[in-house]
């Protein structure tokens, strides 16, 4: 049975979890509707009790928002965190932490970083199976704005065709991330350092012209302005990489001309080549890793916080759970007169049942519907937010873990609606006829 | 339906605490009679009904109608026979607000067996038509005096063809002139399909309209005359 079910598409699989979470309290719902008719009289009791249901309808709608927008976010946020990492294959950098050399290199926060020498670079661009090895120089920014020395290839590789201009062809030309404070035809002088240390005028008379602007690529690249990487080290009064007399940009470098890299990214002629690299520049004098699987370690480390957020979810679902059944309890005591004056007049009490079973059936599934309508709006409402302070392209959407959670939450209080549909039944008729 | 007599003997009801609550050791009612239940408040004339309508259980005694004594059944039986023999029309009219008049009147057809359905709705408007309500059928019940919501009541009670009719106190809380012309309708149309109707009053008109009365003291039977 494992084995057939592991052979199922991923897809299937979701579909059929959903269908059988939300099966009991379908199968419930058929078994006590069947051949009945009671819709009219509960339309007149949710209008009866108009604001007391619209109340409970929203109070089950945030509660069912809170847990399906915990998990959207959740998964965006990992998903987001990986897109931005996709681009970096492989990333060499001098010993130290994978993890600091990529929060600088993917995400772009700046860290103090120990260099690979132009040696080491000359020795990883021209190894085997090497397409191309782009050396990421940063240190500097502009209006906030991180500026990085790379090369043409990288840019090519990050954003593909640029969305407008061209690319950068001199050592003082620049361009810009998809939403960097620079237009094309604009040009800025870059400040030394980040964030409020930065020193504004360290590089007085040094101006980039920005010749194009790159393609939204929903990483903290967008808001960065790419430079040569020969412009970085000029400004900073070093050699450019090159000989004296040459003042063309991008590889190859003259080892002995060049002031070092905090990181090269490599990109492999093959898929399979990152590896064989990896494994070569794996050293003492060097580094070499996968962003992509040091995030997955990440993630693999947060899987506790996922599993507390996975865990809350599900907890306040129980919560809500609860609180539905008691104030389903508190509202067939609402109903009961007109249900005792349905029963004074001969409905069996099957009908009865079924008259509170479906009035708490309409009030779960209004407030799951909006709770989903909810939950995306949320989502997607703190995604903005943290797409624009982390510049992470988190885009939470509505998956299948949501809709298990909401099938499932369906399925129960559903289920559990039975029990006040029962206790209605049970009700002393004639005391509720009188009140 | 042909209207089934009614037969009560050795009827106690007592309460939670032993107290005797009604008393009848005999009681019979031809078909097709009216009879007013008179008394003070808390004599146990709304006992009776209840009783008799099957919504109270008695603590001992048989409560026959026709062949069927319904103090022995169970509480579905009990709303089965409500709904196919009785139609009650009760005080404070209990009408569902958020329904329409031909809604309420024909509220019997939410839970009757499919075929019933159809007949239900139509006898009910019939019945409002009938009662001076033909053009307000789809009118909210809100919107209608107490003397209009008491008729929409009784179409309620008459749309399901019932051979009896047991009615709680149904003129009083109208005016005298709403109560009178609503006695009236009530007498008329049982008599005029047969029907048994047993009302609980404290309206000395109404009482005056039933072929008999019965008065109640204490849980007991204490005058028993034709009207």
């Amino acid at each position: 049975m494992a084995e057939f079910w592991a052979s199922l598409p991923p897809a299937l699989q979701d579909v059929l979890f959903a269908l059988a979470l939300i099966a009991p309290g379908l199968l419930a719902g058929a078994l006590v509707l069947r051949g009945l008719r009671p819709l009219p009289l509960v339309g007149a009791m949710l209008r009866r009790f108009v604001w007391v249901n619209t109340l409970f309808v929203a109070l089950i709608a945030v509660s069912v928002g809170l847990g399906v927008g915990l998990l959207a976010q959740e998964r965006g946020l990992r998903q987001g965190s990986a897109r931005a990492a996709e681009k970096f294959d492989l990333i060499v950098a001098a010993p130290g932490s994978e993890v600091t050399v990529m929060l600088a290199s993917v995400y772009l926060q700046p860290s103090d970083m120990a260099l690979v020498t132009g040696a080491q670079y000359a020795e990883i661009a021209g190894a085997e199976g090497v397409a191309f090895a782009a050396p990421i120089a940063f240190g500097d920014s502009y209006q906030g704005a991180p500026v990085v020395g790379t090369t043409v290839d990288f840019v090519s590789h990050l954003a593909g065709p640029l969305a407008e201009g061209r690319v950068f062809a001199t050592a003082e030309e620049a361009v810009a991330g998809a939403y960097a404070p620079v237009d094309v035809g604009g040009s800025f002088t870059p400040a030394h350092g980040h964030g409020p240390g930065a020193e504004g005028g360290a590089h007085e008379g040094f101006a980039y012209a920005v010749t194009g602007r790159m393609a939204p690529t929903g990483s903290p690249w967008d808001r960065a302005l790419l430079v040569p990487v020969e412009g970085v080290w000029a400004v900073h009064g070093l050699a450019n990489g090159h000989a004296p007399d040459d003042s063309r940009i991008g590889p190859p470098f003259v080892p002995e001309m060049m002031p070092g890299t905090p990181a090269v990214l490599v990109h492999a002629t093959e898929l399979w080549g990152n590896y064989a690299l990896k494994s070569r520049f794996t050293r003492n004098d060097l580094m070499a890793f996968f962003p992509g699987t040091v995030l997955a370690q990440l993630h693999g480390l947060m899987r506790d916080v996922r599993s507390a957020m996975s865990l809350m979810a599900v907890l306040t679902q129980v919560l809500v759970t609860l609180s539905v059944l008691i104030g389903l309890m508190i509202m067939v005591r609402l109903i009961a007169r007109s249900l005792a004056l349905l029963r004074a007049i001969g409905a069996p009490l099957r009908f009865v049942f079924a008259v509170v079973w479906a009035y708490s059936a309409a009030l779960i599934l209004s407030g799951a519907a909006l709770g989903l309508a909810l939950g995306w709006v949320a989502a997607r409402g703190i995604s903005a937010v943290v797409t624009a302070r982390t510049d992470v392209l988190v885009t939470a959407n509505l998956g299948w873990p949501e809709a298990h959670l909401v099938a499932g939450f369906i399925s129960l209080t559903l289920f559990m609606a039975l029990l006040p549909a029962w206790l209605a039944v049970r009700r002393p008729l004639l005391t509720d006829l009188r009140t | 339906m042909t209207a089934p007599a009614l037969h009560v003997e050795n009827l106690r009801v007592t309460s939670r605490e032993g107290r005797v609550l009604l008393d009848v050791p005999l009681l019979t009612l031809d078909a097709g009679q009216s009879l007013a239940l008179r008394g003070a408040s808390g004599a146990g004339k709304s006992t009776l009904l209840h009783v008799l309508s099957g919504l109270v259980r008695p603590s001992a005694g048989r409560v026959i109608w026709g062949a069927q004594d319904i103090a022995a059944l169970t509480e579905d039986a009990r709303a089965r026979f409500r709904r196919e023999t009785l139609g009650l029309i009760f005080q404070d009219c209990h009408l569902f607000e958020e329904l329409s008049a031909l809604g309420n009147a024909g509220l019997a057809s939410a839970f009757a067996p499919k075929a019933d359905r159809a007949p239900i709705r139509s006898a009910a408007a019939q019945w409002l038509a009938a009662l001076g309500l033909g053009q307000a059928g789809s009118r909210a019940v809100d919107s209608f005096s107490g003397g209009e919501r008491q008729r929409i009541a009784v179409a309620r009670a008459l749309a399901g063809s019932p051979p009896v009719i047991l009615a709680d106190e149904p003129t009083a809380a109208l005016d005298r002139a709403n109560a009178d012309a609503l006695g009236a309708d009530l007498v008329r149309l049982a008599a005029e399909g047969g029907r048994t109707l047993i009302t609980v009053t404290h309206d000395a008109g109404l009482a005056a309209r039933m072929g008999r009365q019965i008065t109640i003291a204490d849980g007991k039977i204490v005058e028993d005359s034709d009207g």
